[in-house]
């Protein structure tokens, strides 16, 4: 319970930056950090692996390409801060403050905590990997089919129409 | 406060924040970004709720979160993918400005 009261508060100041913070970069490493220390919390109540995955695929790939994604795209600091766009800033407050409201009465309205199991469990890689590749083995192939079609697209978004493709007989 | 209510709070406040960004920002990549809170957000929930809640031989939190991963990496691919292909064509990631098909 010690790592999460002291990690929770974290989480959320570093979101709360990646949200406020005025220059695209700063949002982007934030939103690392966030992202980072949501996988120390993954490590901190049992689910390893998960924690692992989620180190290397969401800090390692996805913050990256973000923050590469600004550095080619060079935005700029236009404009973005949010107090000097108050018509902005209050549409986002009355569009989501009520949403806030309505996720935490339900949590608060959970029902009888002393019956929910809070003993330690742990994942075991072993048990993990039999489940993915037995029980969910149609769900893998079809991300696996996702994953090279986002690969073929990516690519093919990515790259340069007027560059012509190199060929031999061009050297 | 329970853990697991402690976490439902922490995934309820960073949906929260994600959909905010996503209303308020103006910049197409950091719009991405609130993206990204709000899918993991999603999966704090299913990792609290295997955590925390009745016991689950079939470790289908881990599982949807596995795949949850998966999937928001490769939207984090394809979107970023698209906002550089818009970038070449407009030389700005500001969606004000890209209202060419307003009619």
């Amino acid at each position: 319970m010690i790592p999460l009261l002291i990690l929770t508060p974290l989480i959320l100041l570093a979101a709360l930056g990646a949200v406020w913070k005025a220059r695209p970069v700063h949002a982007a490493l934030l939103l690392a950090l966030t992202l980072a220390m949501t996988a120390v919390l993954y490590l901190s109540i049992g689910a390893d692996f998960i924690g692992l995955v989620q180190f290397m695929v969401y800090v390692g790939a996805v913050a990256v390409l973000i923050v590469f994604s600004l550095l080619i795209t060079r935005p700029g600091d236009e404009a973005e801060e949010l107090v000097r766009r108050p018509k902005s800033l209050a549409t986002g407050l009355v569009c989501t403050l009520p949403v806030l409201g309505v996720l935490v009465f339900q949590v608060s309205r959970l029902a009888n905590p002393a019956a929910l199991v809070v003993e330690p469990r742990a994942v075991s890689v072993e048990k993990l990997g039999i489940t993915l590749f037995t029980t969910h083995a149609p769900a893998v192939i079809t991300v696996a089919v996702l994953l090279t079609a986002v690969m073929i697209g990516a690519a093919l978004f990515a790259r340069d129409p007027g560059k012509k493709p190199h060929t031999p007989s061009d050297s | 406060m329970t853990p697991l209510a402690l976490l439902l709070t922490l995934s309820s406040v960073l949906f929260t924040l994600g959909l905010f960004a996503v209303l308020t920002r103006r910049n197409a990549i950091l719009i991405l970004v609130g993206i990204e809170l709000m899918l993991n957000s999603a999966n704090i929930n299913f990792i609290a709720f295997w955590r925390y809640g009745p016991p689950d031989p079939e470790l289908t939190g881990p599982m949807f979160v596995l795949f949850s991963i998966a999937i928001a990496a490769a939207e984090a691919a394809v979107g970023l993918a698209i906002i550089l292909m818009v970038f070449r064509h407009t030389r700005s990631t500001d969606l004000n400005k890209l209202d060419s098909l307003h009619g």
